[in-house]
């Protein structure tokens, strides 16, 4: 397990999730209410980029399929997903976020 | 008047009616398009198969009206769909498998995906990449679904019409047609196997082969020097539905505990040669409380519902082409079957398909006429046997039933 800064907070947009990819995990990162989650960045569904989705209120929908996940749980909501997101601890240190890294890239 | 009918009433019908047919019938490019459109997307219902080959909610099957693709699918527990295979988007092919279950039809070419009923549901990047592309915000899903066809079904056999004003199924089968598929019909029945063979003559000439009983003792030498099937049996032809559909039935005297007259030593060919070293191939049993050991019915257009003694056949008939046409055969028995009679049912089948003992010749006696008719003058066919008139008869030394082929044909057609 590995904290690491991974983006800008000044970075993040509300509307589009940020993406970045450390020691092999594709990362989402979610700016919701001034808070930040982090996410899988690839869709439980079929291989599809959630950076490339759109995010509102904390809800991410997929570009391919619209499937939609909590970001804040990586919670499934709707079909045709069936496979909760694996979901990132995140940690705002001033402008820095820092996302905790647990084994190798998922 | 549509392009479409005009160019269809370019072949002028001889003066004497349905007993007469036109070579060009069989030969014409722009007739051939507008019997997609006038016939098989007309006001008539379309077999696409049996509800035991999709019975799960998600299965689907893949089949032609006409040569349109189409989708068969179970949409729930107690309804199924059906639409044109041709995504919404760009016409791509949607579905490639013959059969399948799905939760949700998505195209290849773009991901544009469909709910079981042809609804689209989804439609990838719709909102472009970070805000940059995307759909017009007054795109609606709902103006893009599939196309849609009307799905009835009699005895689990379904049906599709692209037509709204179309006739209910029952309505368009009529009375004696639906009779015989209950008889057929009425067990639930279990798929033996499948195969499809392609043909090189027009479709119609395979469908009149089909309803002609005439030819049967005299091309099919197999029937007669088995003394199978003669003229001679019991027997008769059924119409309805405006002459284009038909029943073609006749009893063969048949010992009722098992085995045939040739097999017991009674019938045999008059020259010794022909005899079958082992006839366990024509070993049969009454299966049917009338008697009736061989009936074909042919729905108008193109189904042909199959009873040779055991083996029972459904066979479609897929046009491909002005000079070529697929049969596809679905070869069947009952759940309640013993395996004896399955296995009497798989040995009679060798009478069928391509390379049958009897269809054989069916199979090849349409490109016979096929390759005839090519510069043809404006001539025509003759069909007389049993007059010039549509009517059940009681004899099978007949072409009513190909007269009333043709009666419903030009109906449809306008012609």
């Amino acid at each position: 397990m590995s904290w690491l800064n991974v983006a800008r907070l000044s970075d993040l947009a509300p509307d589009y999730p940020t993406a970045c990819s450390v020691e092999g995990h594709r990362i989402a990162l979610y700016l919701v209410d001034g808070a930040v989650y982090g996410t899988s960045n690839i869709c439980t569904h079929q291989f599809a980029l959630l950076s490339d989705g759109y995010h509102e209120d904390g809800v991410v929908e997929c570009p391919l399929h619209q499937g939609r996940f909590d970001v804040r749980t990586g919670k499934a909501l709707c079909s045709p997903l069936t496979i909760d997101l694996a979901t990132y601890e995140v940690d705002v240190r001033g402008d820095e976020v820092w996302v905790c890294i647990q084994g190798d890239g998922r | 008047m549509s392009d479409v009918e005009l160019q269809a009433q370019r072949i002028e019908w001889p003066k004497e009616g349905v007993s007469r047919v036109p070579f060009e019938i069989y030969t014409n490019d722009a007739l051939y398009e507008s019997e997609q459109d006038l016939l098989f997307k007309g006001p008539i219902w379309n077999f696409v198969g049996v509800d035991v080959e999709i019975p799960a909610v998600g299965d689907f099957k893949t089949n032609f009206v006409g040569d349109t693709p189409v989708v068969v699918v179970k949409s729930s527990a107690d309804s199924y769909s059906a639409f044109v295979n041709r995504c919404a988007h760009r016409g791509s092919t949607l579905c490639y498998e013959k059969t399948g279950n799905r939760d949700a039809f998505t195209c290849v070419y773009h991901n544009w995906s469909y709910d079981l009923e042809g609804n689209l549901k989804t439609v990838a990047f719709h909102k472009g990449v970070r805000g940059k592309g995307g759909l017009p915000d007054d795109f609606r899903t709902c103006d893009h679904n599939l196309q849609k066809l009307r799905v009835q079904s009699l005895c689990g056999l379904l049906f599709v019409s692209f037509d709204e004003d179309a006739p209910e199924l029952e309505t368009f089968l009529g009375p004696k047609m639906c009779a015989h598929i209950q008889r057929i019909f009425s067990k639930k029945i279990r798929i033996l196997g499948t195969f499809s063979q392609h043909m090189h003559n027009n479709w119609k000439l395979y469908m009149e082969n089909v309803k002609d009983s005439y030819h049967a003792s005299l091309l099919h030498l197999f029937f007669t020097t088995f003394k199978l099937n003669r003229l001679s049996m019991q027997g008769g032809l059924i119409l309805d539905g405006d002459g284009g559909h038909h029943i073609s039935y006749s009893k063969m005297a048949t010992d009722a505990g098992g085995g045939t007259d040739y097999e017991s030593g009674g019938l045999r060919a008059q020259n010794d040669e022909f005899a079958l070293h082992d006839n366990r191939i024509l070993k049969s049993w009454p299966e049917f409380d009338d008697g009736v050991t061989h009936a074909i019915q042919g729905i108008f257009p193109n189904l042909i519902v199959q009873q040779i003694q055991n083996s029972l056949a459904l066979r479609l008939l897929i046009p491909r082409g002005v000079n070529g046409c697929e049969l596809v055969w679905i070869m069947f028995g009952y759940e309640s079957d013993t395996q004896e009679e399955t296995d009497i049912r798989v040995a009679l089948s060798n009478l069928v398909g391509p390379a049958g003992l009897v269809s054989m010749e069916d199979g090849v006696i349409g490109s016979f006429v096929q390759r005839a008719i090519v510069g043809n003058q404006g001539r025509e066919t003759v069909l007389e046997m049993g007059g010039r008139t549509v009517e059940s008869q009681e004899s099978r030394v007949s072409e009513a039933s190909v007269r009333g082929f043709w009666q419903a044909y030009r109906k449809y057609m306008r012609l």
